[in-house]
């Protein structure tokens, strides 16, 4: 039995008012949750999607009067950096965008039964999916394991009862039972991977559990050679089920089909953003942990600066945190390069539409993981070179586009949500088909749900608008210049390029490892657009034989029409989005250049205890 | 118009066509016969504000005073929409110093490190405001004109959506203030002319035209693209206009009045010839030029509108308007300037001779466009402010005559049922008495009969050259070479350590091509070309209009007068060319605003300004070419029928040469065309049978591995979980082993 850790000693952290400020938009979203809940069930109020939309446009407002990312404000439990208020704010627009879709679902499912009844259930629906909003943003904003499981499971409880209020027949409650259980057993695994980071730590903020890792103990490697692989396995195990990402995918095919469009763009996006939440978070710890940052920097062009920026924390970095980015940027790596490929080469069979958007789906977390590796991979370079000296190599700062691995991966977040919630968004608001039927063969059959890729057949000729969405998003999607989902490859290949820049390509170096990733990529790029380019072809080059009935309600084809401009705008002038996913990924990523003896942090410093 | 700034009027003018396009896709459909409207309303109302425009323009320039003839001011507004794309410190400027070659001053923007940024901005400036107005204006008769023509054609919607979307391509073309940005748009308006030339694609000709037009357009495209990489490498901005850095430091534009100020500012020497060279390449391609002309005469496949707007608002003008925007550059390499004009000047004359025999009506008019700009280029050439000057007064009276030729040769079309072969027509003005009207008055402007506008324009561009190849009559004594004052990059900053060390400062001989025995002999050809003009012009009319009244049969019994909504347009071109030029010309209203251009600002340029005259022997020797080929096709066609026997036979082995337009088509297919067809032959039957097949195979990869991969997809939730744990459990087991390793 190794002794135990010395006690790391901090100032008390007290849950303050100041920290229900910082908290408002979340807490308006809880608030607007129980509203409609309670106006649902007794006051008979029927709109309840309205409701949601005006409880996030109060949280926008909201969250628009919050301090700005410049600055790192800790809290109580939780911090408000770059990197939370940009998790919030796609929280917040992709709420937004997903509640016009939920709303238009209702009645595609509502009707696609007998005579278009309208169930009822709206209100709780819309409740239930302001408490999910409010529980990823709470993950962004958590600073302590507690308040970081306690979000993420403010994820999943409401998706299991959306999954299973949405669609009462027997295919979406096999889905929504699929989704329940195997989500528990990725909570469960994720517990573990807590637990093991609180023996590491001794503590359950994030914060001293970084410091603890990067400190130069004796004891804390011999502890970490057992605790480490253990915690990250099941940390990752935990995230790659939101992510849908090898070993955890095999659910994502089969609960989109089973379920709703609507919920399908829930579960393609939401999910995501907390995994990839988790994971960052999680990587900083191997950085000085995320509460260390005191000041991010404030623009895309002082971005270039970390590489000479002051090193009075380099003391601090050891032995455990440089295994740990290691192990994490190996294990990503590898993750991605199945993901992406296993994503890909299971969508090129599909012929259903939403199993083909659900293995796209994992391509794309394959995608994801990449760059959550460049930043792994650019934190350990960093720990390396500190280790040995030499400040001069640092290699997550030197592109032009300034953006490293885990902006990239935000950047490409970004892109990939807009794009994926565009297209469920037009399938929702394209919503039924009639079927095929001439006047002599008897009655007109019941139309039916879209399913089938070959449901879309001359889409062009039936619903142009949608018909230009869909080929937008899926063009975005297969990364086809000038659109967003191209420059989120593209920054994502460039920082695989850029880890160990100057290094030599040898066999079994990082550099040829994330090599041969970027190589990676761009094959699954090209294996993608051959499924992404049979949905053009369905829409454009084929005859209509069947009507497509927009049946969808108009707020989705209000979603939809929100995602074209979106990702028109980005592909027009995608420097905003750059300079943000910039922003906030620094925040995660260059912590550990930053000066750690900063004291005016807010509102007390709570490192002044590193050993 | 109180309340609107210049630079929203200026975004208005492309906007507006581009609004009309956009609408009239998406309404064309319900719009059925009416959806000319909303293009027609666009380009209207662009051409209302550009009209604004020019006159705000004029206002800043000043009134014309020959007394005092001061340098004049730049004028220029700048409009900044958004920064399409930034790369932060893209430009490293060339550090290696010591190469340089002693006692030359470099550009001083050479001092930090800057960023690649292209904003879309737009420009307002002398040049740019005549040519939205003749882009506008033109573009609207033609437009007008359009309703009556292609009335009834299956494609009506799209005509005018892609009409009012070309209008858009060539106002941002000439507003643009970057040189990148003026790239989008020269592909935008190839585009643009490829699908109008390719309207009726169903024919094969017109398909092939169109192919043509594109592909001979991009060997010009791709000299443009090379120019644009080479002025970032020397210049490092690719802004026209100065811009005023965060740090309060201006950072001067290739063509910023900065630069302009500035006598070193202008890179000459070999990488400054090749710019130009390239540029000038890019020229030719639009501009349909010795030898990227080949594309012009198809492009007749098109409607007559179109090719009337190719001809005379849009298109052709850009490599006009780019070389008289980059005129400093030019400036800096007298031999590259040279070229200019021995390549126009040969393309007149080249054009000219092809035209005599040329027994298609449109087809006369399209060699006589090759011809008319190659007076432009030749104009452009003489780097002088009235060569400058006189090219861009001819770009505008030519716009008028050839949009009037080509809609009355449209009007003739109409009417005949689609013929267009001369031989077939005889005494027309019978039948269509305002048509041949208006065709005589555009006839006479191309001839360069007196009063008409060609008259002025021609002379103009006469004196430019006469002055270039006899300086003493002229009064001023030699032109120095402004190359001493330019400053020379050496070549070897951008090439690595020097191994590829060439001369950067001497241009390799081409400079001495700049001789005034070379400017005679332009002249000559220039005077010659005037009478061919003449001579084929009449021609035209003479077959067409006059002698025994025959009309093809497939016109039917009907051949009448074209509708009002076709004449309306052809009476105003009709009184603009017969009174531009004079107005113009007398008040030289034109020339003095264009020198406010910041471009022709420049030192280099500013200092060849002479005082206006009219060389009353250079008229005679004008008028006298063009008396003479009027003569000479009097003699041969008026009063006889077109179908008999004609002048060519007066030519002998010349005039199948001519017919076959120098066998420049045949050289082409010869050299070019049939060894890249071999080669990619060669590459197909590799594709196929090599590549195909591998690739086939290696697609069966994915599918297969695809295939086993689904096999997991039992759907059973058990085995899911089963898989997830076992992952995990080897991922923690992978780990724990690689940190015993």
């Amino acid at each position: 039995m190794p002794p135990m850790p010395p006690m790391i000693t901090m100032p008390l952290m007290t849950t303050s008012l100041e920290t229900f400020a910082l908290l408002s938009p979340e807490i308006t979203l809880v608030a607007a949750a129980i509203l409609v809940f309670v106006a649902g069930a007794f006051a008979g109020f029927r709109s309840g999607w309205l409701g949601a939309v005006l409880g996030i446009a109060a949280a926008m407002a909201l969250a628009g009067g919050q301090p700005d990312g410049g600055a790192t404000l800790i809290s109580g439990t939780i911090t408000i950096d770059g990197f939370s208020i940009y998790i919030r704010w796609m929280v917040l627009v992709l709420g937004g965008l997903l509640a016009l879709v939920q709303a238009g679902d209702v009645f595609a499912s509502a009707s696609s039964r007998s005579g278009g009844s309208w169930r009822g259930s709206t209100c709780e629906e819309a409740g239930t999916f302001l408490l999910l909003l409010a529980g990823l943003s709470l993950t962004g904003v958590a600073n302590d394991m507690v308040l970081l499981f306690v979000g993420l499971e403010l994820v999943s409880i409401p998706t299991y009862i959306l999954l299973a209020l949405k669609r009462t027949d027997a295919h979406g409650q096999e889905a929504a039972l699929k989704y329940f259980f195997l989500s528990l057993v990725a909570s469960a695994l994720f517990l573990y991977a807590l637990v093991c980071l609180y023996g590491i730590g001794g503590s359950t903020s994030l914060a001293v559990i970084g410091q603890r890792l990067c400190s130069t103990d004796e004891q804390l490697m011999g502890m970490a050679t057992v605790l480490l692989p253990v915690a990250l396995g099941m940390a990752m195990a935990g995230a790659a089920f939101r992510l849908a990402a090898v070993p955890m995918h095999f659910y994502a095919p089969d609960v989109y089909e089973g379920t709703s469009p609507g919920n399908a763009a829930l579960l393609a996006t939401l999910p995501k953003v907390a995994g990839i939440v988790v994971l960052l978070r999680l990587l900083a710890l191997g950085l000085g942990g995320q509460a260390i940052s005191m000041a991010a920097p404030p623009s895309l062009g002082s971005a270039s600066l970390a590489g000479s920026a002051p090193l009075a924390g380099s003391a601090s970095l050891g032995e455990a945190a440089l295994t740990y980015l290691t192990l994490f940027w190996q294990l990503s790596a590898v993750l991605a390069a199945l993901t992406m490929t296993v994503g890909n080469v299971m969508a090129l069979l599909q012929t259903n539409l939403r199993r083909l958007l659900a293995c796209s789906s994992i391509a794309h977390a394959g995608y994801l993981l990449l760059g959550v590796a460049v930043a792994a991979a650019s934190g350990a370079a960093c720990v390396d070179t500190l280790g040995n000296g030499s400040i001069q190599t640092a290699s997550d700062t030197s592109w032009t586009l300034g953006l490293g691995g885990a902006s990239a991966t935000l950047f490409y977040l970004s892109t990939y949500v807009l794009a994926t919630v565009g297209i469920f968004a037009a399938l929702t608001y394209l919503g039924h088909r009639w079927p095929e039927w001439s006047s002599g063969s008897g009655p007109r059959p019941l139309r039916q749900e879209i399913t089938s890729v070959e449901d879309l057949d001359g889409l062009s000729g039936t619903n142009p608008v949608a018909a230009c969405g869909i080929a937008i998003f899926v063009l975005s999607l297969a990364g086809i210049p000038p659109l967003p989902g191209f420059w989120g490859k593209l920054s994502l290949a460039i920082a695989a390029m850029e880890v160990d820049w100057n290094a030599r390509i040898a066999w079994g170096s990082r550099r040829a490892a994330f090599v041969s990733l970027a190589v990676i990529l761009v094959l699954n790029a090209a294996i993608a657009a051959a499924y992404y380019l049979r949905i053009i072809a369905a829409i454009y080059f084929r005859s209509a034989k069947r009507g497509v009935q927009a049946d969808g309600g108009i707020s989705a084809g209000v979603a939809m029409l929100v995602c074209m401009a979106l990702v028109l705008m980005a592909t027009l002038s995608p420097r905003g989005l750059f300079a943000s996913a910039s922003q906030a990924g620094s925040v995660v990523s260059r912590n550990i250049l930053s000066d750690s003896v900063g004291s005016d942090s807010f509102p007390a410093s709570p490192h002044t205890v590193a050993p | 118009m109180q309340q609107l700034s210049p630079s929203v009027l200026l975004v208005l003018v492309p906007a507006l066509p581009l609004v009309g396009a956009v609408l009239t896709m998406l309404l064309g459909r319900s719009l059925r016969s009416r959806a000319h409207l909303p293009a027609v309303v666009g380009i209207a109302a662009a051409a209302g504000v550009s009209l604004v425009l020019l006159a705000a323009t004029a206002a800043q320039v000043g009134n014309s005073s020959d007394a005092h003839p001061e340098p004049v001011r730049p004028v220029e507004m700048i409009t900044t929409l958004w920064q399409w794309a930034t790369v932060e410190d893209a430009y490293t400027p060339p550090s290696n110093s010591e190469a340089l070659i002693p006692g030359i001053v470099l550009p001083r923007d050479t001092s930090g490190v800057r960023a690649f940024s292209i904003p879309v901005a737009l420009r307002l400036d002398p040049l740019t405001a005549t040519m939205l107005s003749i882009i506008t204006c033109v573009g609207l008769l033609v437009a007008i004109y359009s309703i009556g023509y292609m009335h009834g054609d299956p494609g009506y919607a799209r005509f005018f959506a892609l009409f009012a979307l070309f209008v858009f391509s060539m106002s941002m073309l000439v507003a643009a203030s970057n040189f990148l940005i003026v790239y989008v748009f020269w592909e935008a308006v190839g585009a643009c002319s490829y699908l109008l030339i390719g309207f009726w694609f169903r024919r094969p000709e017109a398909a092939r035209a169109a192919k043509k037009a594109f592909l001979v357009n991009r060997v010009g495209d791709f000299g443009l693209a090379i120019a644009v990489f080479l002025l970032w490498m020397t210049y490092g901005t690719l802004d026209f206009h100065d811009t005023l850095s965060l740090d309060g430091t201006i950072l001067p534009g290739i063509l910023g009045q900065t630069r302009l100020a500035d006598a070193g500012g202008i890179v000459g020497g070999a990488v400054g010839a090749a710019i130009c060279l390239l540029l000038l390449l890019a020229a030719c391609g639009k501009s349909a030029q010795l030898p990227l002309h080949v594309w012009l005469p198809d492009a007749m496949e098109g409607p007559t509108p179109a090719s009337a707007l190719i001809h005379a608002a849009t298109m052709v003008t850009a490599g006009i308007y780019l070389i008289t925007r980059s005129a400093p550059l030019f400036m800096a390499c007298p031999g590259a300037l040279a070229m200019v004009s021995i390549v126009g000047a040969t393309t007149a004359l080249v054009a000219a001779l092809i035209a005599v025999v040329q027994n298609d009506l449109k087809r006369v008019l399209a060699y006589s466009t090759i011809s008319q700009l190659g007076y432009m280029f030749a104009s452009l050439g003489t780097g002088t402010m009235l060569g400058f000057t006189a090219a861009i007064f001819h770009l505008v009276t030519h716009a008028f005559f050839k949009a009037l030729l080509f809609l009355g040769a449209g009007s003739v079309m109409h009417s005949m049922g689609g013929v267009i072969d001369m031989r077939r027509f005889g005494g027309l003005w019978r039948v269509m008495p305002m048509t041949a009207a208006t065709f005589l008055a555009g006839a006479c402007a191309l001839a360069g009969v007196a009063p008409f506008a060609g008259f002025f324009s021609k002379d103009e561009i006469l004196t430019s050259l006469h002055s270039k190849a006899f300086p003493s009559v002229h009064g001023n004594h030699g032109p120095e070479s402004p190359a001493a004052e330019t400053a020379h990059l050496h070549l070897t900053s951008w090439m690595h350590d020097g191994r590829l060390a060439l001369d950067a400062s001497s241009t390799y001989g081409l400079d001495a091509i700049d001789r005034p025995e070379i400017w005679q002999i332009l002249f000559w050809m220039s005077l010659v070309t005037a009478g061919l003009t003449a001579f084929y012009t009449f021609r035209a009319v003479f077959m067409t209009f006059t002698g025994p009244t025959r009309v093809p049969e497939e016109a039917g019994h009907h051949a009448h007068e074209s509708p009002a909504v076709m004449t309306l347009p052809l009476v105003i071109l009709a009184v603009l060319s017969a009174v531009a030029g004079w107005w113009l010309f007398s008040t030289h209203w034109l020339s003095h605003f264009l020198s406010a251009t910041p471009s022709l600002t420049a030192p280099s340029v500013a200092r060849t300004v002479v005082p206006h005259l009219f060389h009353i022997d250079l008229a005679i020797q004008g008028t006298l070419a063009a008396a003479i080929g009027i003569a000479v096709a009097a003699i041969g066609h008026l009063g006889r029928r077109s179908d008999s026997p004609q002048m060519e036979r007066f030519l002998g082995p010349l005039g199948s040469l001519f017919a076959n337009k120098f066998f420049f088509d045949q050289i082409y297919t010869g050299l070019i065309v049939r060894p890249l067809e071999a080669l990619a032959l060669l590459a197909a039957i590799i594709d196929r049978s090599v590549i195909d097949r591998l690739v086939d195979w290696i697609a069966t990869i994915p599918l297969g591995v695809g295939a086993i991969v689904r096999q997991l997809q039992s759907g059973l939730m058990q085995r899911y979980a089963l898989a997830g744990v076992m992952g995990v459990l080897m991922i923690v087991l992978a780990l724990a082993w690689q940190l015993r390793g």
